[in-house]
C-alpha cells in the first residue's frame, strides 16, 4: 500500500510504473504524480548506480508542495524500469536524466600527443568530439573491471571506457601508449 | 574584473539583431550544447538582458531574459558538470551547462550576475587561470609550469647560476672532461701503428713495447680522469641541490596559509624531494654526459676527416639511421617496462590494502573472494612482467645488431680501399675503433632531449615555488608593542577563502582585555575563520581587525604573533620528547619553567610517571600519549608562552570524565587574566564567558552574556538544549 509521504525509513519502496506519471505543468516545472495520490514538484531523479547498471533503480526524491514540507529531498520510492512508464513520463526521465549525468563514453582516440608526460588528446566521445589534457594518468585511471575504464582528464572531466576491446586498433593502441 | 570573453561575430551579430546597441557587461562561453552535446553555447549581459546563444553556422539566441525579473542566479552541480540557473517568480530556469572543466569560470559569471541582478557593483576577484598563457594547455592543479612552452635555456641558465660559487670545480670538470675524451682519443690511433708497423711487418718488438705502453697509459689516465671527474660532478650536484634544498624549504616556511590551501602538503613534499632530486640527477649525470658525448662526437668526427674524408663520410652516413631505429626501439622498451612498473605499484595497493583488511576478511569470511582478486591481479603483473622481459630479451641483442651494422659498412668500403691500397689495414682497424666509439654517445643524446626536458620541468617548479610571493612575515607591519593589553575588535570584517563562497558577512564585535568570548555556532558558520583572521593566518577581505586599537595589519606579525597562544582543537605534538613538545614556543625555557607550566596544566604528575619523565618520546604526532595528555601538553605550550591573547579551540575529544575535569580545571587557570577566545563546546566554558557570539551562516545572529541570551530562547537556548540532552547522553555513556 503506498501511504502519503516518503518511505519508512527502514525500507526501500519500489514504485509500479502503472502508477507514475510525469509531466510538465502549465507554470513549466516538472511534477510527478504517484497514483494520483501524491504530488511531487521538481523532483529529482537519481541513478543508484549510474556506472554499472544505469537504467534501472532511479531513485525519485522530491517534496510535497501542499504539505509544506520543506525541500529536504526525501526519497519516495525507486522505479525499477523507467521505460516502462507511459511515452510523456518517459520522455521527460529520460531528459532529467540526460541534464542530470553528463557522462560521456570513449568511443575513439582520434590523436594523442606526449608532452614531457602530460598528453594532449582529441577523443571522440558520443556527446562529441573534444579535446582533453591528461596528466598523471594513471593516477586518475579507474579500472571497474580488467576491460572498462574511467579516465579523469587534468580539468576534472571523466570519460567512461566502456569497453577497450570494442575500440579501434589505433585507439588501443593511443591507450596502451598512456597505461 | 567581469568575464569577458571575445564573442565570436556570428554570435555578437545574432545579439545585435535583438538588442541593437547593447553594451555586453559579461560573457562567457559555455562547452555544452542542448542535450549534453560537446559544444560551444554563450550566456550574456547584454544591456539588462541575460541572453543565452548557440555557436555555430547561425547562432540561435535561445534564452531572452529581463535582468529585472532575475531574483538571483544559482549553480545546480550536476555529475560531471553544473548548470547555471536564473530564478524568476521562484521559478528555476536553466541558462547554461558547462563540464566541470568550466566551474570555476562560471563560478564567477554566477558571482556577476547575481550583483547584476541585485544593483550591487561586481566585486573584483582574480580568476584561478588553469591554462598556460601563452598557448592554452591546460596545466596541472597546482602549477603554472607548461611543459610545452617551458624556456629551457633560461631554465637552464639559472640552475647554472646556482653552480657560480662553485666555479672553480665546475671549470676543473670541464677541463678533466675535455682532456679525458682528447686522450681517450688515442687508443685506435696506436692501434693503427700496431698493426701497420708491427703486426703486419711482424718486427719491431721495441715499437711494439712503446705502443703497448702507451696503451696502458691512456687508458690509465683516462679512467684517472673519469674517476676524479665523476667524484667532482657528483660532489657539485649534491652541493647544487642541497642549496636549492635549503631555498626551498626555507621559502616553504614563510608562504602564506592562502598558498597551502592551494597547494595540498604533498604536492610540496614531491617539489622538496623528487623535484629537487630531479634537478640533482640533471646537474651530476646528465649534463656532463651531454657535454662529454658532443665534444667525443666531434673529436672522433676532427680525427676521421683528417685519416680519410671519403671513409670518414661513408662511416658516418649510416649513423643518423642507425640512431633513429634505435631509438624507436628503446621507446617500445620503456613502454614496455613502465607498465611493468605501474602494475607493480597496483599490486602493491591491493596486497597492502588486502593485508591491512585481514580482520574485517576472516569476519566476513571473505579469503576465497580475497584470494581471486589477488590472483587476478598478480595474472595481470605476471602478463606485463613476461611482455618487459621478453621485449627486453628481444630488442636489447637486436639493438646491438643494428648498432653494430655500423662497423660492417667500415669493413666493406675500408676493406675495399685497402685493396687498393688507398688507406692501410690499420687505418681500417683504426676507423673501426673511432666508429665504435661514438656509438654509445650517439645513442645517449637521441633519448636525452626527453630525460632533459623532465629534468628542466623539475627545475622550473621548483623555481616556481622560490619566486612565489611569501607572507614576508617579516617585514609586515611596524608597530610591535612589548606588551599588549589585548583588546580586540572586529569592524564589519567580510572575508572568503574562495570566491564562491562569503564566510564572513559584515562580522563587528569588541573584546575587552582579560575577558572571555566564546564563539558557538554550527561547524562551517565561521568560529574557526574568526579566529584565522585573530591570529592574521588571512587577512580580511574587507573591514579592519584592531588589536589594543592599533589595526592588526600595522602590527609586526612576527612579534604580534609572539602575545597569542594557541591551544587547538586537534592537540598537535611533534616527534621529540615532551619537554621538547612543551618549549615549542620558548626554545630557552628553563628545565624548571617547563614544570612549573606543566604542573599547571595538570600535566605534570603523568609526565613523571612516564618511565623517561619529561624526556619520554611522544612519537609521531604524539601517537605514543592519549588524547588527553597530548591536550594538557599542548596547554602547558600555551602557559608558558604566557600569551596576552589566548585562542581556544576546545576538544570534544572522548576523554572520560577525570580526565575531562583535569582539562577543565588546566583551561580555567590558563585563561585567568588573558583575552580569550574559545570555540566552546563544553557547557561550563560556555557559562564561564563573558560574552558569547553565536554565529549562523557566517553572521553573528546573537550577542551577549551566558544569562542574557538564555533568557532570549533563540537560536543559542536552543543550542544549549540540544547540548544538554547530548551530554546527558554523553554522561550516560561515559558511566
Amino acid at each position: 500500500m503506498l501511504t502519503k509521504g516518503p518511505a519508512t525509513p527502514l525500507e526501500l519502496r519500489y514504485l509500479d510504473p502503472e502508477d507514475v506519471h510525469i509531466f510538465r505543468g502549465e507554470d513549466g516545472l516538472v511534477y510527478a504524480t504517484i497514483r494520483d495520490e501524491v504530488t511531487l514538484i521538481s523532483p529529482a531523479f537519481l541513478r543508484s548506480h549510474p556506472l554499472t547498471d544505469p537504467e534501472r533503480y532511479i531513485s525519485i526524491k522530491g517534496t510535497i508542495p501542499k504539505e509544506g514540507m520543506e525541500a529536504r529531498g526525501d526519497e519516495f520510492g525507486l522505479l525499477r524500469n523507467w521505460r516502462r512508464l507511459d511515452p510523456e513520463s518517459r520522455r521527460l526521465i529520460e531528459e532529467q536524466l540526460a541534464r542530470r549525468y553528463l557522462h560521456p563514453r570513449l568511443t575513439r582516440i582520434i590523436s594523442l600527443e606526449d608532452y614531457s608526460g602530460v598528453q594532449v588528446a582529441v577523443f571522440e566521445t558520443d556527446r562529441g568530439v573534444r579535446e582533453v589534457t591528461l596528466r598523471d594518468v594513471r593516477d586518475n585511471v579507474i579500472y571497474l573491471d580488467s576491460n572498462r575504464l574511467l579516465i579523469t582528464d587534468a580539468e576534472n572531466n571523466r570519460y567512461d571506457v566502456p569497453d577497450i576491446t570494442a575500440l579501434d586498433r589505433q585507439s588501443r593502441v593511443y591507450l596502451a601508449r598512456i597505461l | 574584473m567581469p568575464v569577458l570573453e571575445q564573442v565570436p561575430e556570428s554570435v555578437r551579430t545574432a545579439v545585435e539583431q535583438r538588442h541593437p546597441g547593447a553594451e555586453v557587461k559579461v560573457s562567457a562561453r559555455a562547452d555544452l550544447r542542448n542535450g549534453g552535446v560537446f559544444g560551444d553555447k554563450w550566456l550574456l549581459l547584454a544591456g539588462d538582458r541575460v541572453l543565452v546563444c548557440d555557436d555555430g553556422e547561425a547562432p540561435q539566441v535561445s534564452t531572452d531574459l529581463p535582468l529585472a525579473d532575475i531574483s538571483n542566479f544559482e549553480i545546480d552541480t550536476l555529475v560531471g558538470g553544473a548548470a547555471l540557473r536564473a530564478v524568476v517568480n521562484g521559478q528555476r530556469i536553466d541558462l547554461i551547462s558547462f563540464t566541470n572543466a568550466l566551474a570555476d569560470r562560471f563560478g564567477r559569471v554566477r558571482e556577476q550576475l547575481d550583483a547584476a541582478a541585485k544593483g550591487k557593483p561586481i566585486r573584483e576577484r582574480e580568476e584561478r587561470l588553469n591554462r598556460c598563457s601563452t598557448c592554452g594547455m591546460v596545466l596541472g592543479e597546482h602549477t603554472r609550469v607548461c611543459p610545452r612552452c617551458l624556456r629551457r635555456g633560461a631554465v637552464l641558465r639559472r640552475l647554472l647560476g646556482y653552480a657560480r660559487p662553485y666555479r672553480g670545480r665546475l671549470t676543473l670538470i670541464m677541463v678533466l672532461l675535455v682532456s679525458g675524451t682528447a686522450i681517450g682519443l688515442a687508443p685506435p690511433l696506436l692501434t693503427k701503428y700496431l698493426v701497420d708497423d708491427v703486426l703486419i711487418p711482424r718486427k719491431n718488438v721495441h715499437l711494439l713495447l712503446l705502443l703497448v705502453a702507451g696503451l696502458a697509459g691512456t687508458s690509465i689516465l683516462s679512467t684517472g680522469m673519469e674517476i676524479w671527474r665523476g667524484r667532482l660532478a657528483a660532489w657539485l650536484g649534491g652541493r647544487i641541490s642541497f642549496d636549492l634544498r635549503a631555498d626551498l624549504y626555507e621559502r616553504l616556511q614563510w608562504l602564506s596559509l592562502r598558498y597551502y590551501d592551494k597547494h595540498p602538503t604533498g604536492a610540496l613534499i614531491s617539489r622538496l624531494t623528487q623535484d629537487s632530486g630531479g634537478v640533482q640527477d640533471l646537474l651530476a649525470f646528465a649534463l656532463p654526459m651531454v657535454v662529454g658525448s658532443v665534444i667525443q662526437i666531434i673529436g672522433v668526427a676532427i680525427v676521421l676527416f683528417i685519416m680519410n674524408w671519403k671513409l670518414a663520410i661513408l662511416a658516418l652516413i649510416p649513423v643518423p639511421f642507425l640512431i633513429m631505429l634505435s631509438h624507436s626501439l628503446w621507446i617500445r622498451l620503456r613502454k614496455a617496462w613502465h607498465a611493468y612498473w605501474y602494475r607493480w605499484g597496483r599490486f602493491h595497493t591491493l596486497v597492502n590494502d588486502a593485508l591491512n583488511r585481514v580482520k574485517v576478511t576472516k569476519a566476513f569470511s571473505q579469503q576465497p573472494s580475497e584470494v581471486t582478486r589477488y590472483g587476478a591481479r598478480n595474472d595481470d603483473l605476471r602478463y606485463a612482467g613476461v611482455r618487459a622481459e621478453q621485449t627486453s630479451a628481444t630488442m636489447f641483442p637486436f639493438m646491438w645488431l643494428v648498432v653494430g651494422s655500423g662497423s660492417l659498412l667500415v669493413w666493406l668500403f675500408g676493406g675495399m680501399l685497402a685493396i687498393r691500397a688507398q688507406i692501410t689495414a690499420g687505418d681500417v682497424v683504426a676507423f673501426l675503433g673511432y666508429v665504435g666509439m661514438i656509438q654509445f654517445p650517439l645513442h645517449f643524446l637521441s633519448q636525452v632531449t626527453q630525460w632533459l626536458s623532465r629534468a628542466l620541468t623539475a627545475a622550473e617548479r621548483v623555481f616556481e615555488v622560490l619566486d612565489t610571493e611569501s607572507d614576508s612575515e617579516k617585514s609586515k607591519g611596524s608597530v610591535s608593542p612589548a606588551r599588549l593589553r589585548g583588546e580586540v575588535e572586529f569592524q564589519n570584517v567580510n572575508f572568503g577563502y574562495e570566491r564562491h563562497q562569503q564566510v564572513l558577512k559584515e562580522v563587528s564585535f569588541r573584546v575587552e582585555p582579560g575577558h572571555m568570548l566564546g564563539l558557538v555556532g554550527k561547524s562551517g558558520a565561521g568560529k574557526t575563520t574568526i579566529i584565522n583572521l585573530l591570529c592574521r593566518f588571512y587577512d580580511a577581505d574587507e573591514g579592519d581587525v584592531l588589536i589594543d586599537g592599533t589595526n592588526v595589519k600595522d602590527l609586526a606579525l612576527w612579534e604580534y604573533r609572539k602575545h597569542l597562544g594557541v591551544v587547538l582543537q586537534e592537540p598537535f605534538l611533534f616527534s621529540g620528547t615532551i619537554a621538547e613538545n612543551i618549549a615549542y614556543g620558548k626554545p630557552d625555557a628553563t628545565p624548571e619553567e617547563i614544570m612549573a607550566a606543566a604542573k599547571v596544566a595538570n600535566a605534570h604528575d603523568f609526565v613523571v610517571n612516564k618511565p623517561d619523565g619529561y624526556d619520554e618520546q611522544v612519537g609521531e604526532r604524539g601517537g605514543r600519549l592519549s588524547a588527553g595528555e597530548r591536550q594538557r601538553i599542548c596547554i602547558a605550550r600555551a602557559i608558558l608562552r604566557d600569551p596576552a591573547i589566548l585562542v581556544l579551540d576546545e576538544a570534544t575529544a572522548s576523554v572520560d570524565l577525570e580526565t575531562e575535569q583535569q582539562i577543565q580545571e588546566a583551561i580555567t587557570r590558563l585563561i585567568e587574566g588573558r583575552t580569550t577566545f574559545a570555540i566552546a563546546h563544553r557547557l561550563s566554558t560556555l557559562r564561564n564567558a563573558d560574552q558569547l557570539i553565536v554565529l549562523e551562516d557566517g553572521k553573528i545572529v546573537e550577542y551577549g552574556a551566558h544569562q542574557e541570551l538564555q533568557a532570549k530562547k533563540g537560536v543559542y537556548a536552543g543550542l544549549l538544549e540540544m547540548h544538554q540532552k547530548t551530554s546527558m547522553l554523553g554522561a550516560l555513556h561515559a558511566d
